[in-house]
């Protein structure tokens, strides 16, 4: 064995290193490495498709520094992949052979995009499936040659790199499998204002439809073929259809995997020593109390930083998540999806007001005496009001009013 | 670290005069004159507001600054931080506008500048001595305080209470 840390972190961006940061804050001193597979140091990942916009470069979103990470001296090895892990020796062993001992380990390996099997040629030149600053690289360097784009997926990610491409002048076309877009994020009634407004914004969308096949001709992708017989030509082609958790590594180890890692409530594995963070980790929604999985930034800083606490001997429960919580803006129409949104028979009391430019969808629970899931599109003014007495399952009958009406604000919690 | 001061709201003093958003818009401003800060565009914005709930509580409410700021960690783009202060300022260079700050606020504070595609919040006006809403508000209905000297206030207030009320 080369050398042995205190704390080891396997994986490098949102989990790994909030973990690091909040290890960091309770010991000045402990050794921290963080071992990232990337050959880039870490950066924030969101903004990823700034860089084939071309608004950001590389640069500008390196997290060292940034934001809450400020700590000193946590050492990062990059293109460091492990490869196996041994819980009874405590060691990881990468890729490249090198051994390295651990004290405490965090696995906060994120995930991977999943690309459908059933799509002929997603190997080809020119097709992306946008995850790492390195895709986003080659994705710009491609969109140079690109007149048109092929984005397979409706999903949040998609969306915004398709629109990372309408601005460099690049046809898009979306083909989306569900019958609207965003449809993990809000049932299609809610997506309404948003798909007018990607409309406007010139983005083509064929819903109901999938891609069978991926064509390529001397220069890489030429065409998409749908299951409708039909073809679109392109010179790129994207792939947004979800994630999977990166547990291979963990082969052999005895640390328990099922779907992802499985943590308990206080993030740690079911090895000695071993806690788990971020899009690999399996979770649960704290309103109904499912295993639930999530790929989000936010989420994955949030169990990160709680994992970081419990490595450092600070025993601290992590609360769960919502599987849905997002806020963006896409075409200039900002929206927030939480909690319980997708309410198709559902037993549930539902607020729902549109107007020209905005909608809302407000979800109670069947007694209609707590918030359980929101949509705000257009205005989303005070949406972190609605995800606390979510998150908190507060009685809210005394603000009801205000709730349905979009007019709450935290001096009514105050009042009551 | 020194002990930072911090905004308190005493919600009996406030009369909901909203003397304080005008302030703030204005310290906010280009100009910092109100007749030049009503012709500006995009319009100066108020980090404070005052809100009023039934049956007729009238509540000035500004950022918290949280010890364990929320919106902080959840953003993605690293656009926000504490200064040595303990003030948590959003970097309007680095924000990319996905509101993932207000989606997490549990205050409802943080504002969106919808002209410049940006969110904005009370920076506690670092080029002053008194923010300008403290400054402004015409009843004391706002403190700038450390925590423990505002305590201290507090229990000095309560027991003086007291003792009037045992003499009575």
């Amino acid at each position: 064995m080369d050398s042995a840390q205190a704390y080891v972190i396997v994986g490098g961006s949102a989990a790994g290193m909030a973990a690091a940061q909040a290890i960091r804050q309770r010991d000045p001193a402990a050794g921290i490495t963080v071992l990232s597979e990337e050959a880039d140091a870490p950066y924030f990942r969101p903004l990823i498709p700034y860089l084939v916009s071309g608004r950001k470069q590389a640069a500008d979103m390196m997290l060292a520094g940034s934001g809450p990470y400020t700590g000193q001296n946590i050492q990062v090895w990059t293109d460091a992949r492990v490869a196996a892990v041994d819980c009874n020796a405590q060691t990881v062993t990468l890729a490249d052979g090198r051994q390295l001992g651990y004290g405490k380990i965090l696995f906060a390996t994120g995930s991977r995009p999943f690309l459908p099997p059933e799509i002929r040629g997603t190997d080809i030149e020119g097709v992306f499936a946008l995850r790492t600053l390195d895709d986003a690289r080659r994705m710009a360097k491609r969109a140079e040659v690109t007149r048109r784009a092929v984005m397979l997926g409706g999903g949040l990610l998609n969306l915004k790199a398709a629109f990372a491409l309408l601005e460099r002048g690049i046809r898009v076309t979306l083909v989306v499998f569900s019958p609207e877009v965003l449809s993990q994020l809000m049932d299609p009634d809610d997506a309404l204002l948003i798909r007018r407004a990607l409309d406007q914004a010139g983005l083509e969308i064929r819903t109901g439809s999938a891609a069978r096949e991926i064509m390529r001709d001397q220069s890489g992708v030429c065409a998409v073929g749908l299951d409708d017989g039909s073809e679109i030509a392109c010179q790129m082609v994207c792939i947004g259809k979800g994630v999977r958790p990166n547990v291979d590594f963990l082969a052999g180890s005895g640390v328990r995997t099922g779907g992802g890692i499985v943590a308990d409530r206080f993030t740690a594995c079911n090895q000695p020593n071993t806690f788990a963070a971020g899009d690999v980790a399996v979770t649960y929604e704290p309103v109904s109390g499912r295993p639930i999985m999530t790929a989000l930034w936010t989420n994955a800083v949030e169990m990160g930083r709680c994992a970081g606490l419990n490595m450092a001997g600070v025993p601290t429960v992590y609360s769960g998540t919502f599987g849905i919580l997002n806020a963006t803006q896409v075409a200039d129409m900002p929206f927030v999806a939480m909690g319980t949104v997708h309410t198709r028979n559902l037993d549930a009391e539902i607020h729902r007001h549109a107007s020209a430019d905005a909608y809302r969808k407000l979800v109670f629970d069947a007694e209609g005496r707590r918030l359980v899931g929101a949509v705000l599109v257009g205005d989303i003014t005070n949406a972190g009001i609605y995800r606390y007495l979510i998150r908190e399952k507060r009685d809210i009958t005394a603000v009801k009013r205000q709730i349905v009406r979009h007019r709450l604000h935290y001096g009514h919690l105050l009042a009551i | 670290m020194t002990q930072p001061k911090e905004i308190f709201a005493i919600t009996d003093r406030c009369v909901g005069c909203r003397t304080c958003t005008i302030a703030c818009a204005v310290a906010h401003s280009a100009s910092k004159t109100l007749f030049g800060a009503v012709a500006e565009t995009p319009r100066p914005k108020s980090r404070i507001y005052v809100e009023w709930a039934p049956p007729a509580h009238k509540i000035p409410l500004v950022c918290r600054h949280c010890e364990d700021a929320p919106c902080m960690h959840a953003c993605i783009s690293g656009a926000i931080r504490r200064t040595d202060d303990g003030v948590v300022v959003t970097d309007a260079d680095k924000c990319i506008g996905c509101w993932t700050c207000v989606m997490v606020c549990p205050y409802g504070m943080i504002g969106r500048d919808l002209e410049r595609h940006k969110a904005y919040r009370c920076d506690r006006c670092p080029d002053r001595d008194i923010p300008a809403c403290v400054a402004a508000c015409p009843t004391g209905a706002l403190v700038y305080q450390t925590v423990p000297a505002y305590a201290a206030d507090v229990r000095r207030h309560a027991s003086s209470e007291m003792v009037k009320g045992k003499g009575s």
